[in-house]
């Protein structure tokens, strides 16, 4: 639609020039001296005389000087037009500018926008996914460690029992084990080797 | 033993000696006064010659089998019966947590050769973790008569107490 536009005011344009030169040489053609009539043509010399008379070269410097004066007044007026023309194409031109512009940056500013709220829901699910895995991590890796604690604690407990003889002999020994005198024991190891006396005799009797 | 005649008393181990090192120190001693007394034969020297010292081993089983060891029949019957002594009489091991007295060893040896066999040797070794008790090895079997082996059997007698002692 510009262009057309732009077209069409060059076109104008081009065509007054062309007119303004037609004229120049138009109105040159006419200032050349008239040929002198001879014999016969007499009245219409005279004719010629009272126009070149009453045309004379005042007359036809007024007349060129209107005539330039209304040419100046055309092409002024031209001119102007023209320039409002131009000053409407112009702001035609700004607007449309400034329409399309407009219109592709609110459509790429939109596309961004778009992009934006994709990628910030794409983090935000990102974020809540992770968010999930990591609290799912979490509870696996609490009962994870609860459980190890229980194994942990029974197995103390389960090797304390089983040790808790050695535990117990380990404390009487270090608190008294200096303490007990074998002359006092005697009567328990006697005891203890009564007891077993017919294992050890047989024992001794029977072994290699 | 088997190869003594039946007319003589059985010879009997004092209770100084108790270990087979004992037995083999007093064949050693035995054999030694053999060779000296044998050594005063030679010479031409009179039977009648006093007794050397003897070691307190020796004098022991002297005096505990009332032998004259200037007859050479009476060294010979000493020395046969300790050899067989060294090589067949049972041993004992028992260990103690303490180094024991010899007052001790005493009790306890009267106790074995009375009991176990009049010629039960024993030989003693020390266990300091035991605290209380001893471990002892026959030929063949192993008794643990310890403090720890003791709480071990009677280990839910200590986990009843325990149990309670939690629950107060």
């Amino acid at each position: 639609m510009t262009i057309w536009w732009l077209l069409l005011l060059l076109g104008f344009i081009g065509a007054t020039g062309i007119a303004f030169i037609w004229l120049i040489v138009k109105v040159g053609g006419t200032a050349k001296p008239a040929k002198k009539a001879t014999g016969v043509d007499s009245i219409q010399e005279a004719a010629d005389a009272d126009v070149e008379h009453i045309f004379n070269e005042d007359f036809r410097e007024e007349l060129r000087n209107r005539g330039r004066l209304h040419f100046e007044k055309i092409i002024g007026e031209n001119a102007m037009f023209l320039q409002q023309d131009l000053r409407l194409t112009t702001s035609q031109l700004n607007e449309y500018m400034k329409t399309e512009i407009a219109s592709k940056l609110k459509e790429e500013f939109k596309k961004y926008e778009e992009s934006i709220m994709d990628a910030k829901q794409m983090a935000i699910e990102s974020i809540q996914k992770t968010n999930a895995a990591i609290d799912e991590q979490r509870a696996l890796l609490g009962q994870a460690v609860q459980k190890e604690i229980v194994a942990e604690k029974q197995q103390l407990v389960q090797r304390f029992e089983q040790n808790m003889t050695d535990i117990v002999n380990h404390y009487v020994i270090s608190a008294i084990g200096n303490q007990i005198d074998l002359n006092d024991q005697l009567e328990y190891i006697l005891a203890d080797l009564e007891a077993n006396k017919a294992a050890m005799i047989e024992d001794i009797t029977n072994g290699a | 033993m088997a190869h003594e005649s039946a007319d003589q008393p059985q010879l009997v181990l004092p209770l100084l000696v108790v270990s087979p090192v004992d037995v083999g120190r007093l064949i050693r001693d035995v054999e030694t006064l053999d060779n000296l007394l044998m050594q005063y034969d030679l010479k031409g020297a009179t039977h009648e010659a006093k007794m050397p010292k003897v070691s307190l081993l020796l004098d022991s089983i002297i005096d505990a089998n009332k032998l004259d060891l200037l007859v050479p029949a009476q060294r010979q019957r000493l020395l046969a019966f300790l050899q067989s002594v060294r090589t067949q009489a049972p041993v004992l091991h028992i260990s103690f947590g303490a180094d024991p007295a010899a007052s001790f060893i005493e009790k306890l040896m009267t106790w074995l050769r009375r009991e176990i066999s009049p010629q039960v040797l024993l030989t003693i070794g020390l266990q300091p973790n035991i605290g209380a008790g001893c471990l002892v090895r026959s030929t063949n079997k192993f008794y643990d008569f310890s403090l720890r082996q003791n709480f071990t059997k009677n280990r839910e007698l200590l986990m009843a107490s325990f149990q309670e002692v939690a629950k107060t």
